[in-house]
């Protein structure tokens, strides 16, 4: 562990370059136990998200559940003006859904997660980074208070009672989308299929298709379902017992099976002996 | 235990490769052997895995032998395992050579011992002072008696019974040893008066004097044989670790020609009434009562070794008579019919067997298996009570007929000799149980779904948990009084002062007359055989235990408040009045008819269910003079837990009721809607309030509108800060499926929205339509209706499908499982199927709600509901039901609990799969499909597997929870708590049936102790506080004006959620939902172990450095701080249980 003395502050660096920070949830508990916080920054081979500019996002593991966006944000804006924080159960690609409604959104697991915090300069990343353990973060000032237990579910409560009007305005705006998006799809069908028809000359242009789709719509049960006509086609037309070889077989067949049985039987009766099931009482 | 499995299966696969044919006999041979070892292997875990047999030993060439054993098999078909069973069984049961060779040699040096008594000098019968040290083992009434008595070497000393026969068995080793009295000790007339008792007890005395000078015997007690006072007999136990081993029994008999056995015709009389009152009888003429008791008591004394001759030659014909003997021994014993007064012993057994032989019931070439079957379809089919049967071939002329036997007998089974009745002392009420038996078993054999074995032979079945009513007659002095009042002076001559045996029979027919049709069949406990040292005095007939008596009620009638009675006019109407007393009263029915009438009070189910109490109560206190005092009933106390009104006394079922009703209302309305642009085609509940399994129903309310604050736009109301958690009101959840249309849309996202825009619809239509105030989400439409909430949810029947499909690169249409779809289908589907199956069995048995509602209410206050879920549990429960072999449908709470935790406690979930065959869909044949289902993929099904008609493969309401180590506990805590449970039933002192539902709290690592008056369900605690929170209602008539109330709204499941979200990879939380006030905590062992920094796995844990690694562990002072901040307002206090681990 390095440790980066400045006066008694120190700075905690553990492997994989990790900055420890600590996190206190109310200033006024000041012997209250703090949790950790690992802060890093965001640094990938191959990035394809654009929203998180390698030089000025800081990753942060171990968030805890009371801690939003907002939160993040206060707490971190010490560190220079943020652009905007981003909440994921795990690290890795984006996980927020480009959900538009209000209403129709899953709702979110209260759980430990990581933060990718988006500075306005890369300077800040830097500053997060050389921040002493032993001075924590404050989750919930007096300024902002960060509302848990009874009067957190209660604002819940109050938020669960909606408007149906506007639910039904949310609904028909998604809708009329819906619908309008169907509309150009069967358009673009249509078209598909008259460039497929035989012009005045009797010449047909033949294509590739888009995405692969065949005209003919088949599905797997569908498949299923003629493999298993052959199948019965195949066993009327057998005929059963009609050699002598085949009465042999059968016979055979059934010995087997009745060993089978007894195999099992004798089995059961081992593992429940075992088990000293056979005594009544 | 995997690499030794692999090891094994290699080798036989080499060996089960040889080229050679010539060596393929011995391969076979060889490979079988493996085989047999691979398959030792396999079954050490106790885990059934599939039988593989190669192909080679499949179809190699049977041996005749195999053949035959094969067919047996095949013709016996589901019984092949049976027979098996049976087998190791009777292996279990048998004697070893080693404890034979030990019985044989105490016997012997018993015997010998016995030999060489002393004698003494003659003496008057009342003067004991000889006997030094050892008390006479009988209490004589009346105390004195005429007559002279020594003791002299016995004429002989023999074997009887059970062991020389060799239908001995296990546990209970008890071998029988006949002293002959020589004859020289008794006089011509000593049969008369009971002195021939005396003097046999005397000289039991006079042994017991003797024998406690041996040092080879360990411990000498006195008892009586089977019940008899006036039959004591001696028990010697071997000194220091085999005294459990062996019993001996030794009895006085007198010599073979001492009595003739003419003289104890059942109708004639040897104990004179002048001399048993001691009262001179002033009537000279009048005749003396008969004395059949007492006859047979003498009778029996005389005949033993020649019962023995009997019985050996009859098993010398028959090679399998001693082990169908012990098979039917088992089963008396499990059904508790064995011991005691009145029992049917093995001695019965023997003779019954004996019986079928002699009468070519059964061949003697028969097996075991099948002797049994023979015996107890014998005794299913036959009333000795009415055709009594007899031994004797050609009895001598003095031998009483059978007409004379039923005359004296209740139960008739004559001997060989054609002169005792075996089973004088068995009470008719002993032999219809019996009989009730025997048919149920009958039943239960030849269905091939039931687990024969299990059922028949190896499932106890004590009256506590076989009879849906029990109760107890405890101070058995008051007896003796009932047996003036009944004026029993003949019988209790009879029975030489034995008042409890006396008044018994006499208490049972009452009984019976004055339940009459509520029930199925009245059972009572044998008085067991009391044991007590030689040196001390005989127990008195008050010490005896108290006597159970259990009911099969016949659900119909059982609890009915009226009794109705012959008309007014009728001659029975006396009859009706003797019988009922001041109860009875002349009624004007609506029918027209004036009858006689008994009207019971009982407004709810719950009081309902003390009617038969009541009619016990009043029937003994007015004919027997038997107090209240003296009787307990057993199991009501359990009513307590669930109960809902306490002015009222319901337990819920009218509740129930109340629910349903509204609901039927709601979903009439729902059809009639107007103006849908879809029709309905179907309203389901899916929801444990509408099938009367919800443990706290839920109740019509009034709200207190200033308790709550008001959210604007007149949308509800909402818990205020400041007050208390409000009322919980439980939304119950309604599926409505609209009809399938070309409109639906084909996409999940865009029927989501199409379903919340059916919420809107139905919502204005139901407001405008019928009044009803409703709130609007995306997911539901909740519907403020007669102080009830419903929680209507649509459902489009094509959706789960919807969400299986995904077209391939292709372009095939696919259907992949996945989650979401099983859970939409759970949940619109599959729950609604399963509320109204489990609907239609309590219409069919009345008490299956309240059976389900205490199971749950135990699970759920011993922290398990969470693991065994509602929908299992109601299914466990619809098992009892559906398939209770070897018991009768539970017809009361007690009764159904108590098997609950028994079925729980010990089905075997790792081999077995629990089939509940909802409807009778399933036939034997997919039963057996299932089994094997399930033991080819035993590993990735779930620990407890529950297959219904609709759901043979996948077990879906136990696929989540509970895991393996949750179902231990449970398994471990049914268990615990059937044991206690029983003992409390069974204690006569003050019952706390509380005991069983509260959790042991020692187990685990923190306890989160929460503010009570944020505990909407405080009220309802296993024990409640007499101090309560106003939570915002009226508990007046409900009314549905107004806001909406506050619905769902349960702090403690928020906070265990939030609990389980942030911390569930780290520890497990246990909660009672229904007003517990403690969350318990226990940490997961595994994540505690520090582990490597990694970016994925750093969640509530804090970093430490060894040197240059750094590993991470739980930050658990953070964790606990957590604990606070998340439950803020909520939480009360920590209570950290650090002895097992450090902060």
């Amino acid at each position: 562990m390095k440790m980066a003395l400045s006066e008694d502050q120190h700075v905690c660096v553990i492997p994989g370059g990790f900055t420890v920070l600590s996190l206190r949830f109310s200033e006024d508990d000041a012997h209250a136990a703090l949790h950790q916080l690992c802060v890093k920054e965001h640094r990938v081979r191959s990035e394809s998200n654009t929203n998180r500019p390698l030089d000025r996002t800081l990753f942060v593991l171990n968030v805890p559940p009371y801690c939003s966006e907002s939160v993040i944000t206060d707490a971190f804006s010490r560190f220079g003006p943020i652009q905007s924080v981003e909440l994921n159960e795990k690290p890795g690609a984006c996980e927020s859904s480009s959900e538009a409604s209000n209403y129709f959104t899953a709702k979110r697991r209260q759980c430990f997660r990581v933060a990718y915090i988006i500075f306005k300069h890369p300077s800040s990343v830097k500053a997060a980074k050389c921040h002493p353990m032993n001075v924590p973060l404050i989750v919930s000032t007096a300024d902002r208070p960060v509302k848990t237990g009874i009067r957190k579910w209660i604002q819940q409560y109050s938020d669960s009672l909606i408007n149906a009007v506007s639910l039904q305005q949310d609904v028909d705006q998604f809708m009329n989308d819906y619908d309008r998006c169907k509309e150009e799809e069967a358009e673009r069908r249509r078209e598909e299929a008259e460039q497929q028809q035989e012009d005045e000359e009797g010449w047909v242009k033949v294509t590739k298709g888009k995405r692969g789709v065949k005209a003919r719509p088949h599905s797997e049960a569908a498949n299923e379902r003629t493999l298993q006509k052959e199948e019965e086609k195949k066993e009327r037309k057998e005929l059963q017992n009609f050699y002598s070889w085949q009465h042999r077989n059968s016979q055979k067949e059934h010995i087997a099976e009745l060993r089978k049985k007894f195999e099992e039987d004798k089995q059961r009766i081992a593992v429940l002996r075992a088990q000293r099931k056979f005594r009544p009482y | 235990m995997k690499n030794i499995q692999k090891s094994t299966k290699t080798e036989t696969d080499q060996m089960e490769a040889p080229d050679n044919p010539q060596n393929e006999d011995e391969g076979a041979k060889q490979s079988k052997d493996s085989k047999r070892k691979a398959n030792g292997t396999a079954s050490d875990d106790g885990v059934l895995r599939p039988v593989k047999l190669s192909k080679k030993e499949m179809y190699k060439a049977p041996t005749v032998e195999e053949l035959s054993q094969l067919k047996e098999a095949e013709t016996l078909f589901h019984c092949s395992i049976l027979k098996m069973q049976m087998e190791e069984m009777l292996k279990e049961v048998a004697l070893s050579e080693h404890r034979k060779k030990l019985v044989d040699s105490f016997v012997q040096q018993v015997t010998d011992y016995l030999q060489c008594v002393p004698e003494t000098e003659v003496v008057e019968l009342d003067d004991i002072s000889w006997l030094i040290g050892v008390e006479v083992p009988v209490v004589f009434v009346p105390p004195k008696a005429k007559g002279r008595f020594h003791m002299e070497p016995p004429a002989s000393v023999d074997l009887v019974g059970s062991y020389p026969l060799g239908t001995c068995i296990k546990p209970k080793v008890c071998v029988d040893l006949a002293v002959t009295i020589p004859a020289s000790v008794f006089h011509r007339l000593d049969a008369i008066n009971q002195r021939y008792p005396r003097k046999r007890a005397l000289y039991l005395a006079g042994l017991a004097r003797h024998l406690a000078f041996a040092e080879f015997v360990g411990s000498l007690n006195y008892s009586c044989l089977h019940g008899n006072r006036l039959r004591p007999v001696l028990l010697l136990k071997p000194p220091g670790k085999d005294s459990s081993k062996v019993t001996l029994r030794i009895h006085a008999i007198p010599p073979p020609d001492f009595l003739k056995p003419g003289r104890f015709h059942p109708q004639k009389n040897n104990i004179r009434t002048e001399w048993f009152t001691g009262v001179a009888n002033t009537q000279q003429n009048s005749s003396e009562p008969p004395t059949p008791y007492y006859n047979s008591t003498v009778l029996g004394d005389l005949l033993p070794l020649s019962h023995l001759q009997f019985l050996s030659a009859i098993s010398a014909q028959c090679p399998s008579f001693g082990e169908g003997v012990a098979l039917l021994k088992v089963w008396l014993r499990q059904r508790e019919l064995d011991q005691g007064a009145g029992c049917f012993c093995g001695f019965h057994a023997s003779m019954l067997m004996a019986y079928l032989l002699s009468t070519h019931k059964v061949g003697k070439t028969m097996n075991p298996y099948q002797l049994l079957r023979n015996a107890i379809h014998f005794l299913a089919s036959t009333d000795l009570t009415e055709n009594g049967i007899t031994l004797a071939k050609n009895p001598d002329s003095k031998a009483p007929s059978l007409p004379e036997f039923h005359a004296a007998f209740s139960v008739v089974f004559v001997d060989p000799s054609g002169h005792l009745n075996l089973l004088a002392e068995m009470t008719a009420f002993t032999y219809k149980q019996i009989q009730h038996e025997a048919s149920l078993s009958l039943k239960f054999w030849d269905d091939p779904t039931v687990e024969g074995f299990q059922t028949l032979l190896m499932t106890p079945k004590s009256i506590l948990r076989t009879y849906d009513n029990v109760f107890k007659l405890v101070n058995l002095v008051k007896l003796q009084t009932s047996c003036k009042k009944l004026l029993l002076l003949n019988e209790l001559m009879d029975h030489s002062g034995d008042y409890v045996l006396t008044a018994l029979p006499f208490i049972l027919s009452l009984l019976q007359r004055g339940l009459g049709e509520r029930i199925h069949l009245l059972v009572h406990s044998l008085p067991q055989d009391p044991e007590w040292p030689v040196g001390s005095a005989p127990p008195k007939h008050k010490d005896q235990p108290p006597i159970t008596i259990g009911l099969l009620l016949n659900f119909e009638r059982a609890y009915s408040v009226l009794e109705r009675g012959p008309p007014a006019d009728s001659p029975k109407a006396a009859e009706f009045r003797q019988l009922w007393g001041s109860l009875s009263e002349l009624r004007r029915f609506q029918d027209g008819g004036i009858t006689e009438a008994v009207l019971w009070s009982g407004n709810s189910s719950s009081q309902k269910r003390s009617v038969p109490m009541q009619i016990i109560t009043h029937l003994l206190n007015l004919h027997a003079d038997i107090p209240r005092s003296c009787i307990i009933f057993v199991g009501e106390q359990l009513d307590m837990v669930i109960r809902l009104d306490k002015t009222n006394h319901t337990t819920g079922e009218e509740e129930s009721l109340v629910v349903i009703q509204s609901y039927d209302d709601l979903s009439k309305k729902l059809w009639k809607l107007e103006g849908l642009p879809l029709s309905i085609t179907s309203v389901q509940g899916a929801h444990q309030a509408l099938r009367y399994t919800q443990v706290f129903p839920p109740v019509p309310v009034q709200l207190d509108y200033w308790f709550f604050d008001r959210k604007k736009g007149s949308l509800g109301l909402v818990p205020k800060e400041s007050k208390p958690c409000p009322y919980y009101i439980t939304p119950i959840k309604v599926i409505v499926h609209m009809e399938g249309s070309g409109k639906w849309p084909n996409e999940p996202k865009a029927i989501s929205r199409v379903k919340a825009a059916f919420h809107i619809c139905l919502s204005e239509l139901l407001s405008k339509q019928h009044n009803l105030r409703c709130l609007v989400t995306p997911a539901y439409l909740d519907v403020w209706k007669d102080g009830l909430v419903f929680r209507i949810q649509v459902a489009y029947h094509r959706e789960p499908q919807v969400l299986r499909e995904s077209l391939t690169p292709v372009g095939m249409l696919i259907y992949r499982d996945n989650a979401e779809a099983q859970a939409l289908e759970l949940e619109t589907m599959r729950k609604t199927f399963l509320t109204s199956t489990l609907h239609g069995l309590q219409q069919q048995y009345g008490s299956f709600g309240v059976v389900c509602r205490l199971a749950k209410r135990w699970l759920a206050s011993q922290f398990l509901l969470e693991d065994i879920r509602e929908d299992a549990a109601d299914l466990l429960v619809a098992s009892l039901f559906l398939h209770p072999a070897p018991f009768t449908t539970p017809s009361s709470p007690q009764v159904g609990f108590l098997r609950f935790l028994h079925l729980l406690s010990t089905f075997d979930w790792k081999n077995n799969p629990l089939i509940v065959n909802l409807g009778g869909k399933l036939t034997a044949a997919e039963h057996t499909e299932i089994k094997k289902d399930f033991v080819a993929s035993r590993e990735s099904l779930p620990a407890m597997f529950i297959a219904t008609p609709n759901d043979k493969k996948v077990s879906v309401w136990t696929k989540e929870a509970p895991s393996v180590q949750m179902l231990q506990r449970a398994v471990m805590l049914a268990a615990e708590s059937l044991r206690v449970l029983e003992t409390q039933l069974d204690s006569i002192e003050s019952q706390d049936m509380r005991v069983v539902f509260r959790p042991p709290l020692e187990a685990y690592d923190v306890l989160i102790h929460l503010i009570s008056k944020q505990v909407p369900l405080f009220s309802k605690a296993v024990d409640p506080t007499t101090f309560t929170f106003s939570r915002g209602i009226f508990e007046e008539k409900a009314s549905t004006s107004g806001a909406l109330p506050v619905i769902g709204y349960d702090p403690v499941q928020l906070y265990l959620s939030e609990l389980r979200e942030a911390f569930g990879d780290l520890a497990l939380f246990f909660n009672d939902p229904y007003g517990g006030t403690v969350i318990a905590v226990l940490w997961k062992p595994a994540a505690f172990e520090p582990k490597p920094f990694k970016a994925s796995l750093m969640n509530a844990r804090r970093v430490e450095m060894n040197g240059n690694v750094a590993t991470t562990v739980p930050n658990v002072e953070a964790i606990l701080q957590d604990f606070r901040i998340i439950g803020e307002g909520l939480v009360k206090s920590l209570e950290l249980r650090t002895e097992k681990w450090v902060v």
